[in-house]
């Protein structure tokens, strides 16, 4: 450990940490003007940095950071310099220039302003790199510790963390910088970060910048109870405000040291500020919580895993989780060679649906014979951590694959699976460390599968008395109670139960099982994987690799979340199952008396579903098809057009009733033939106008027309004047419905008209869109339509 | 000169309020009961899940000549009253353009086609919502540099096809922008493709300016 290491780690036991204050508003109070390159600038007139430096230290600061926040390729790049290292040695020497052994010097790394995949297109590697370049030059300049700092990508500052271990086991601080919204930029939430940072190897974690001190005093709350390492907190000096020409933080050094209290009682261990304040700032802050005791980290390990926007804690007498296990090629044709096209599609398809289904993680293997697993597993990563956001588990027998994937994952993965075997041991299981992942225990060892509860307990103590080696606690692995199928082994399942509650009750470790191995072989297998995992449930489970969207299996797993004590005040089976709404009914359907009622109140109510058996019914009963329409469903969708216009209705609700009217009349055309109702009002051209692609507008008035009994033939979108005229020569409509979204389309509107009147067809025009006005119709000779029950009023009116 | 930055992955919480008001909810007046409430939910959700926002940004120095002549300092011209007027004492500008990929057009135009009208048009407002919401996220990016700058973004956007603003200019700033970086097209009409794509221009400003 480096004498910084251990420096700054006595002071974190003694008391909380004072780090420095703002260094770029200082430098522009002091004369730098803007548009320059600061790193340059401070080279230039170092004696202006050194005496900032030297005032924070002067001030009480134990720590000052070195000028260095966009010293690295990206931005020093922009200004046409290329020596980063040594822009980064000489003002980190510069630092220590002025402050002497008197403070530890940080070496500090801002963002490239570059997003690093899967968020951006800078590549990873390139990312760590960049940062390598930096951290070096900085080491070179004898920095105590490292700061990487104002993160709003949790995946840049995965890649700066990685380099800077890479570099040197320094002491490392990261700190992300977070909305109003409790997000940075990138969504990511402080708990997320946290557990994701504070698992890959940073020292110490926390924010910095973007708001004042009171804002962040919840982040640091929301934090600490996760925390296995020391809390940083650097504030603005409250939210900036104008005066005179100046954008000024007006928090006074007082002020802002009045929340020092707070944020000691909420377990900040290391706290300075960010823009907007001062020296001034820095020693009032440390005189404020000179007498405060610092709060130790609240624990030592933690179980839980991430992706880069979610967190998911692994806590006894929790419901039951789900390991969503579709991601794997095994006996899946189209995945497997969707996976050796290099295709995605289906990957994100059933990771959206397994989501949807209730899976709290999910299992990505892509194991297929002859694929390059490697790449694939790295572009599956990239795809998933973009369309969702359950944490991954990354299954693979291969150590390269493995390597590869927990490098790029953005967060703390969940490794399926470390077992006894010697290569395992030996190669993944410091590889797991240094990510900071948590895995699956397979107790088995290069002999085989143990057959009885007992032998597996001895593995799993051995595996874990390895894992001790690399820093891993009982939280930091899910043991796997080894599935093996009743078929072929009647004696199997009891095994693997009794070793699930041996792991839960007397080793306290956590446990998992691939569900579906029990029922290999067996009819109706669906009741022995239910039956299993609600037996293991109660065995004090922890997860289940499953099928989500096996719905027998889901509802025992909420059935015994609710019997074994693990769903409090049975909320979620609750939820569960308030959702399933038997039958077609709809809210106020239950007050229908009569089948007019009911259809009447199925337009009003959008009810799609229960119109068609309902106009069955009534059909048989000997209600006239013309009389449905005119008495029952032309009033109901006339006063939903009365509710849309009073906006107690709002859109979807009146294309919810146009919907129902219209399988309404569809289900009733067959029995109009002889009887003249009022469904042929006139013939209605539709069209959406060349170059115009926005049609959803022209498609409601089409729907709403037709449910009034108008004709409507809809031509389409971005149809030609050549195509509207030949329509209307042809089929002699009443009325010329045109749209257009666009000014640049809007024009055409004109142009049809004319080729139309040239023509000396009979038609009226009816014109509408969003750039679309009254007087713009008026002078083209058109009429304007608002909206879909506008429309409906003018073609009645036109007509 | 600092090159277009591109982002690949915008990551923004689903603007519900936005959506429901594009929808024409009014608080207090609009009544919506429970299943309607899922059955919106549920395709808000899923619309959601099918938009991919992706963004570019660039700063451009501009001269404003006469009434209405922008010249940016790369050669382009933009006549226009309006956006002279809007840029009006502005050295410099931030040019963005957004989209929201091309699966949930297919999806929007699959519901329109398979008498799922109501669906369609939630995923509609879900997917414009969320890509005006992506224009925030940039200019809160962007504002973040321009902060250590001592400046900052306008509040308001203004965009090609607004005003006296051809939208045919909108050629000019998919050039400017790269646009088909991030997979948008663009058409005779100067229409975006896909639908749900937009660009803004956004002042700069010196903090003393508002």
């Amino acid at each position: 450990m480096g004498k910084g290491k251990s420096r700054i780690e006595r002071l974190l036991k003694r008391r909380i940490v004072i780090l420095d204050g703002a260094t770029g508003t200082e430098l522009q109070k002091r004369g730098m003007p803007s548009g320059v390159c600061p790193e340059l600038w401070c080279l230039d007139n170092n004696q202006v940095i050194e005496k900032i430096n030297s005032d924070y230290q002067r001030a009480g600061a134990d720590v000052v950071y070195s000028a260095t926040f966009g010293a690295n390729r990206i931005k020093l790049g922009q200004y046409g310099i290329s020596d980063v290292r040594g822009t980064n040695r000489e003002l980190a020497l510069a630092a220590r220039r002025a402050v002497g052994k008197q403070a530890l010097v940080a070496g500090d790394m801002g963002p490239t302003g570059r997003f690093v995949e899967p968020f951006g297109d800078l590549a990873f590697e390139e990312a760590v790199e960049i940062f390598r370049e930096q951290a070096e030059g900085l080491a070179e300049g004898g920095v105590d510790l490292f700061v990487i700092e104002t993160m709003i990508d949790i995946q840049e500052a995965r890649a700066a963390l990685i380099a800077v271990k890479e570099v040197s086991d320094t002491f490392t601080m990261v700190t992300m910088t977070y909305e109003n919204d409790g997000r940075t930029l990138n969504g990511t939430d402080p708990v997320t970060a946290l557990i994701t940072l504070q698992s890959l190897g940073a020292d110490a974690v926390g924010c910095n910048c973007s708001t004042g001190p009171e804002e962040m005093i919840k982040l640091i709350d929301d934090m600490k109870p996760y925390s296995t390492v020391p809390l940083v907190a650097k504030p603005n000096a409250g939210i900036p405000k104008l005066v005179g020409n100046e954008t000024v933080f007006t928090m006074k050094p007082l002020e802002f040291s009045f929340f020092g209290k707070e944020f000691a009682s909420k377990g900040v261990n290391m706290i300075g500020g960010c823009c907007g304040t001062a020296p001034e700032h820095i020693e009032k802050l440390k005189e404020a919580i000179a007498n405060e005791k610092p709060r130790p980290p609240a624990r030592r390990s933690l179980s839980a895993v991430s992706s880069a926007r979610k967190t998911l804690l692994f806590e006894r007498d929790k419901p039951l989780l789900i390991i969503g296990e579709r991601i794997n090629p095994t006996g899946k044709k189209a995945l497997q060679s969707e996976l050796l096209e290099g295709k995605m599609a289906l990957l994100r398809e059933m990771a959206r649906e397994q989501e949807k289904r209730g899976a709290d993680l999910l299992d990505v293997n892509v194991g297929v014979p002859g694929i390059d697993e490697k790449k694939v597993m790295a572009e599956a990563i990239n795809v998933l951590a973009e369309s969702t956001n359950l944490p991954l588990v990354i299954d693979s027998a291969h150590v390269e694959t493995m390597e590869g994937a927990l490098r790029l994952y953005p967060g703390r993965a969940l490794l399926n699976s470390i077992s006894g075997e010697k290569e395992k041991i030996q190669r993944l299981l410091p590889l797991a460390a240094k990510y900071g992942a948590m895995f699956i225990l397979l107790p088995l060892t290069d002999r085989g599968v143990p057959d009885t509860a007992a032998e597996r307990a001895d593995v799993v103590r051995e595996v874990f008395e390895e894992a001790q080696k690399n820093g891993y606690t009982k939280d930091d692995f899910i043991t796997d109670g080894l599935v093996m199928t009743v078929s072929s082994n009647p004696e199997a399942p009891r095994e693997t139960l009794k070793t699930v509650e041996w792991c839960s009750r007397r080793f306290k470790c956590r446990t998992v099982l691939g569900l579906s191995n029990v029922s290999f072989g067996m009819p109706e297998r669906r009741w022995l994987n239910a039956a299993f995992l609600a037996m293991a449930a109660e065995r004090g489970l922890t997860a289940a690799i499953a099928n989500p969207e096996a719905e027998e299996l889901m509802n025992f797993k909420y059935a015994s979340d609710v019997l074994n004590g693990r769903d409090k005040d049975s909320s979620l089976y609750l939820d569960r199952f308030a959702a399933f709404t038997p039958g077609v009914k709809k809210s106020g359907d239950e007050a229908a008396t009569s089948h007019a009622d009911f259809i009447f109140r199925a337009v009003l109510g959008g009810n799609r579903e229960g119109i068609e058996p309902i106009i069955g019914e009534a059909l048989k009963s000997g209600e006239s098809a013309a009389k449905l329409i005119d008495d029952i469903m032309i009033p109901a969708i006339t006063e939903v057009g009365n509710l849309f216009d009073r906006r107690e209705y709002f859109l979807p609700q009146l294309i919810a009733s146009a919907e129902a009217m219209k399988r309404g009349i569809a289900c009733l055309r067959p029995f109009l033939k002889d009887t003249k109702v009022a469904t042929k009002k006139g013939l209605i051209l539709m069209a959406t106008v060349k170059g115009d692609i926005h049609d959803i507008g022209k498609n409601i008035v089409s729907l709403m027309l037709s449910n009034q009994g108008f004709e409507v033939v809809d031509l389409g979108k971005d149809v030609s004047a050549e195509a509207i005229v030949e329509a209307a020569q042809n089929l002699g409509p009443d009325i010329v419905g045109l749209s257009a979204l666009m000014t640049t389309t809007m024009v055409n509107m004109k142009e049809i008209v004319e080729r139309v009147e040239r023509e000396n067809l009979r038609c009226k025009f009816m014109v509408g869109g969003a750039v679309v006005s009254e007087s713009f119709a008026n002078s083209i000779g058109a009429h304007y339509a608002r909206d879909g029950v506008d429309a409906v009023r003018v073609a009645n009116r036109l007509l | 000169m600092v090159p277009v930055q591109f982002f690949s992955s915008i990551n923004i919480q689903i603007p519900r309020k936005s959506i429901f008001k594009r929808l024409g909810y009014r608080k207090g007046v609009t009544q919506i009961i429970p299943d309607e409430m899922r059955e919106l939910d549920e395709s808000v959700e899923y619309a959601a899940s099918l938009v991919r926002l992706k963004g570019a940004g660039k700063r451009f120095k501009v001269d404003v000549e006469g009434m209405s002549r922008i010249h940016f300092e790369t050669g382009s011209v933009f006549e226009s009253r309006d956006l002279a007027k809007f840029l009006s004492d502005c050295g410099e500008i931030l040019l963005i353009g957004a989209t929201g990929g091309s699966e949930i057009t297919k999806a929007i135009q699959e519901c329109s086609e398979s008498d799922s009208m109501t669906r369609s048009v939630v995923l509609d407002a879900v997917a414009s919502e969320m890509v005006d919401a992506s224009l925030d996220w940039l200019c809160n990016y962007f504002n973040r540099e321009l902060t250590r700058e001592s400046k900052r973004l306008s509040r308001r956007r203004f965009s090609a096809g607004y005003g006296d603003f051809s939208l045919l200019d909108q050629h000019s700033i998919y050039d400017l922008l790269e646009l088909k970086r991030i997979g948008i097209d663009i058409n005779e009409s100067a229409i975006l493709i896909p639908e749900k794509s937009v660009t803004a221009v956004v002042r700069i400003e010196n903090s003393e300016e508002e």
